[in-house]
């Protein structure tokens, strides 16, 4: 088989086929489950950081509560009025209740509207302890919006700071840290604030709280309405504005901008920039308006997740698909070379069997029994051996035919001169190696032209096959007899070991023509004249020993035929052998 | 050199084309490069090339945004890596303690004749001037006056004791800064050297800073954060620590306020120009300067920053409205120490224990 033939191209044609479509297939399956991977992920990115929207409305709702359970206790309002140290005590106990109940609580205050804001009870967070702050620790905060900002509040209503670092020194736990304040006015019968009840609360503790059951890879962005980071994963980035240099959201998120400018609310991100370039995110934003008065009127929430992680199961997936195009691409190549096989397969048996046939061989089996083209073919291709193989076998016996007919006499059916002549230069030649010895008997009917002339030459005929039949009976199967022509014979004598031996045979051959000859009812009596001569006494070529004989039957004719004569070259003549 | 320009945006490759033109233009030239070390808005691109093309030079620009920053930059490798850079006055001393900065050759700076006749005297301006050596030539500045709502505030406040007014209570916006509050606090009890308190004056001066406190509707730190406390705030008066740039906002979003110059003095910052230890080419910086003393890089200044020129009066100021340049404080820790505690809202006692 060539290495390029047609099973190698049709091969590489099925399986270059199959593996382009299962790659392709491969492929179009693993980006178009990756994207719905992507989009599911950012949904559900978004509905998180809705939710978490949410839980930090029912957060802030919760602290408002608090501050109108404590806003609405008659302490509250007794100590606003006038200098009442029980009163104080009891509201003090309470603050420390709530901050036990509240971890994300720094700070649980009430302060007065009149003495520049002086505050009247305060409890204070201080590491695992609580600190009732009193007398000269106590401080005046008029010049605090949260103060003045509380004040002109409608009962029942809640305040809410600006997210600050607290810088308030003295605030114990709560300074130095993100916080943010909510405020609610305490009231007196005439609806005038005569105060305040406030609670500073920790941010990053709050938010701790909301986001605790977050997965671990997703991270928190809160930013004010301007874009100032207020909690980021990286906390150097917080706050920049407090530090005199701004750190934006819309500066890292650049498509936040349409957040801060107030065109959408929701906002979903793929980041493959900045510093996420080595690891990107996917990104959800939401702006949330505030619901109740303060300085702090909008919040920009953001979760992300690394794409990485939303892509570990596409990766998964890729790898599956990965799997199966290798799979399928084995499958198509084991197919394809099975393919090529089974079409190529009987078309080189036929191939091997016209070969084998033109080259003389047995032929090789055809796969005739098939019922496609390819039997058809075989068919074809078997009838048209057989034909011709008849055709052959018919020319080989004409040519067997006309091979006999070249080298043997018609009549008898002996061997002829020419067919002779071979076998005499082939018996000399082997005697010329071998040195072994032959002997040449060349004989003649005696009157034979009398014969034909009574019995015409049916008659002669009729006698000279007799004759052949006898000769070819009375020599040894090593010898050979050949009609030279007319009514001459000759017997060629393998290796006689005497000349006593030839004599024998000489006696035998004039003994067995000399039975009559039964020929249309009638006895014909032959008589035969036989010239011998020997090799290597009478010469060494044929044409020498044939002539020697052919002198000795001559001479023996002249003597009176019916007889035998050697050839006289050495010794002297044999007497004829009278009958 | 094309391929990598076809690569550019289209908006960018003209002003890419135009910065590759001076760069060749300006090595083709060989008349040196200048390595300006500046405040956002100091050294326009338009100024930059118009010196440029004047000088044959090739100018870098490098901007900072904070005065630590700049010293981080300049203290740096021996200030080896700038010639000429805009500093204030009060920061410059730093740099003359430790030799960064060289003396200027005033005459080789002819357009100081167009300055000022405040800016000429030199020696009135402290910290500018040692060892009759002139070290930087003033620039920009600007004054803290107050800003007052004219609805609220008829008269036009003449003095700093405005701020202390009972009738003005909760409606006075102050600054968030320490070192500024003592000297504001100390003009206002008519000390000479509000950046150098007597010890004696400490205690008077917190209880100044108290009394402002409970006159007080808050304290800002950011020019957009006062627009917005002045405006939500219904404030009648405000110290303006930004000055006319708080004016300008103020007034893009519609209130009607007016601007006032205290008989005590404003305080004021004073950008200047000076030469590193590090300049290379002298002459060079020299010719920077006095070109930024010429009426175009003035009129940048006035109209694209709100930041007054020296050589145009500010429309700002009257000539005989006094200016308080800063300087260093003779104890920022301490100023700083008392202010947090004055802040916070102790009472005096609390702030002045130990």
């Amino acid at each position: 088989m060539k290495f390029f033939g047609i099973a190698f191209k049709l091969g590489l044609l099925l399986a270059g086929v199959g593996m382009l479509a299962s790659g392709l297939t491969g492929f179009y399956a693993y980006q178009a489950s990756r994207a719905m991977l992507v989009e599911s992920a950012k949904a559900e990115l978004l509905t998180t950081t809705q939710v978490l929207g949410r839980r930090i409305t029912q957060s802030r709702e919760e602290i408002s509560r608090n501050l109108q359970v404590l806003a609405g206790h008659p302490a509250a309002l007794a100590v606003l009025r006038g200098n009442s140290p029980a009163q104080e005590d009891q509201l003090a106990t309470l603050f420390e209740r709530i901050l036990l109940a509240n971890p994300a609580y720094f700070q649980i205050r009430l302060i007065s509207a009149s003495d520049n804001g002086l505050e009247r009870v305060r409890v204070d967070r201080a590491g695992e302890r609580l600190v009732r702050v009193q007398g000269d620790d106590l401080q005046e905060k008029a010049h605090f919006s949260y103060l003045s900002g509380t004040l002109k509040l409608a009962p029942g209503t809640t305040y809410l700071s600006r997210i600050v670092i607290n810088h308030e020194r003295g605030a114990h736990a709560g300074q130095d840290q993100p916080s943010v304040i909510l405020g609610t006015p305490v009231v007196d019968d005439m609806g005038h604030a005569l105060g305040a009840m406030v609670i500073n609360v920790d941010l990053n503790g709050a938010f701790a709280m909301l986001t605790s059951d977050l997965p671990r890879d997703y991270q928190l962005f809160l930013a004010n309405r301007s874009g100032d980071y207020l909690i980021h994963p990286d906390p150097t980035k917080t706050f920049g504005f407090d530090k005199g240099r701004r750190v934006l959201m819309q500066e890292e998120f650049p498509k936040t901008q349409a957040l801060v400018d107030r065109q959408v609310e929701r906002l979903l991100l793929e980041v493959h920039d900045g510093r996420y370039i080595d690891a990107p995110v996917v990104a959800a934003f939401i702006g949330r308006k505030s619901r109740v008065a303060g300085d702090e009127d909008r919040l920009l929430l953001g979760l992300t997740q690394p794409l990485g992680a939303v892509l570990v199961q596409a990766n998964r997936l890729g790898s599956v698909v990965l799997q199966m195009v290798v799979g399928a691409c084995l499958i198509c190549l084991a197919l394809a070379v099975l393919v090529a096989r089974a079409v190529t397969r009987p078309i080189n048996s036929l191939s091997r069997a016209v070969h084998g046939f033109a080259y003389g061989h047995e032929a090789a089996a055809l796969p005739v029994e098939r019922q496609d083209e390819i039997g058809v073919l075989a068919r074809s291709v078997s009838h048209m051996q057989d034909e011709i193989r008849n055709q052959l076998a018919t020319l080989e016996r004409n040519r067997e035919d006309l091979e006999h007919l070249a080298r043997h006499d018609a009549l008898t059916g002996l061997p002829n001169r020419r067919a002779f002549q071979e076998r005499l230069e082939l018996t000399l030649a082997r005697a010329q190696r071998s040195g072994e010895r032959f002997a040449l008997l060349f004989i003649d009917l005696d009157q034979f032209k009398s014969i034909n002339d009574r019995w015409g030459h049916e008659g002669g005929d009729a006698a000279l096959k007799i004759v052949a039949q006898r000769l070819s009976a009375a020599i040894r199967k090593a010898d050979a007899v050949a009609r030279m022509g007319g009514d001459e014979f000759v017997v060629l004598l393998e290796n006689p070991t005497r000349r006593e031996d030839i004599v024998v045979i000489a006696e035998k051959l004039l003994d067995s023509v000399h039975s009559p000859i039964l020929h249309a009812g009638q006895e014909m009596q032959v008589g035969f004249s036989i010239g011998i001569s020997q090799y290597p006494e009478d010469g060494d070529t044929a044409a020498t020993l044939l002539s020697r004989a052919d002198h000795a039957m001559y001479a023996i004719k002249a003597a009176g035929r019916n007889g035998f004569r050697f050839s006289a070259s050495k010794g002297t003549p044999t007497n004829p052998t009278p009958l | 050199m094309a391929l990598c320009i076809s690569l550019v945006p289209r908006r960018l490759r003209g002003l890419l084309l135009t910065v590759l033109w001076l760069v060749m233009a300006g090595l083709a030239q060989a008349q040196g490069t200048l390595r300006v070390l500046a405040w956002p808005g100091y050294a326009d691109a338009d100024l930059v090339r118009l010196f440029e093309q004047r000088t044959g030079a090739t100018v870098e620009v490098t901007s900072i945004d904070t005065d630590d920053v700049m010293w981080q930059k300049l203290s740096h490798d021996q200030a080896a890596d700038f010639d000429v850079f805009a500093v204030n006055t009060a920061e410059l001393q730093r740099y003359i303690r430790d030799g960064l900065v060289v003396p200027v050759d005033t005459k080789a700076i002819p357009n100081t004749a167009r300055q000022l006749a405040r800016f000429r005297n030199l020696k009135g301006i402290p910290g500018l001037v040692r060892d009759n050596q002139v070290f930087a030539i003033p620039y920009t500045y600007s004054e803290m006056g107050l800003i007052y709502d004219r609805q609220q505030v008829k008269e036009p406040p003449t003095s700093l004791r405005a701020l202390w007014e009972p009738r003005y209570k909760g409606k006075v916006l102050l600054y968030n800064g320490s070192a500024h509050a003592f000297s504001l606090a100390a003009m206002a009890m008519g000390d000479r050297t509000p950046f150098h308190l007597d010890e004696r004056a400490w205690p008077a001066a917190v209880e100044q800073l108290i009394a402002l406190r409970r006159n007080a509707l808050g304290y800002y730190s950011q020019p957009e954060e006062s627009v917005e406390m002045f405006v939500n705030g219904h404030a009648a008066l405000m110290f303006a620590n930004y000055g006319s740039q708080q004016v300008q906002l103020l007034r893009a979003v519609g209130a009607n306020v007016g601007y006032a110059m205290p008989k005590e003095g404003a305080l004021a910052w004073l950008d200047c120009w000076a030469i590193t230890r590090g300049a290379r080419n002298v002459a060079l910086a020299q010719a920077w300067i006095n070109f930024m003393l010429e009426p175009e890089p003035g009129e940048a200044l006035l109209k694209r920053q709100g930041l007054a020129n020296t050589t145009t009066e500010s429309p700002n100021l009257s000539p005989q409205d006094r200016l308080k340049w800063l300087e260093p404080v003779e104890d920022s820790e301490r100023r700083a120490h008392l202010w947090e505690r004055i802040l916070a809202g102790d009472r005096a006692r609390k702030v002045l224990a130990p």
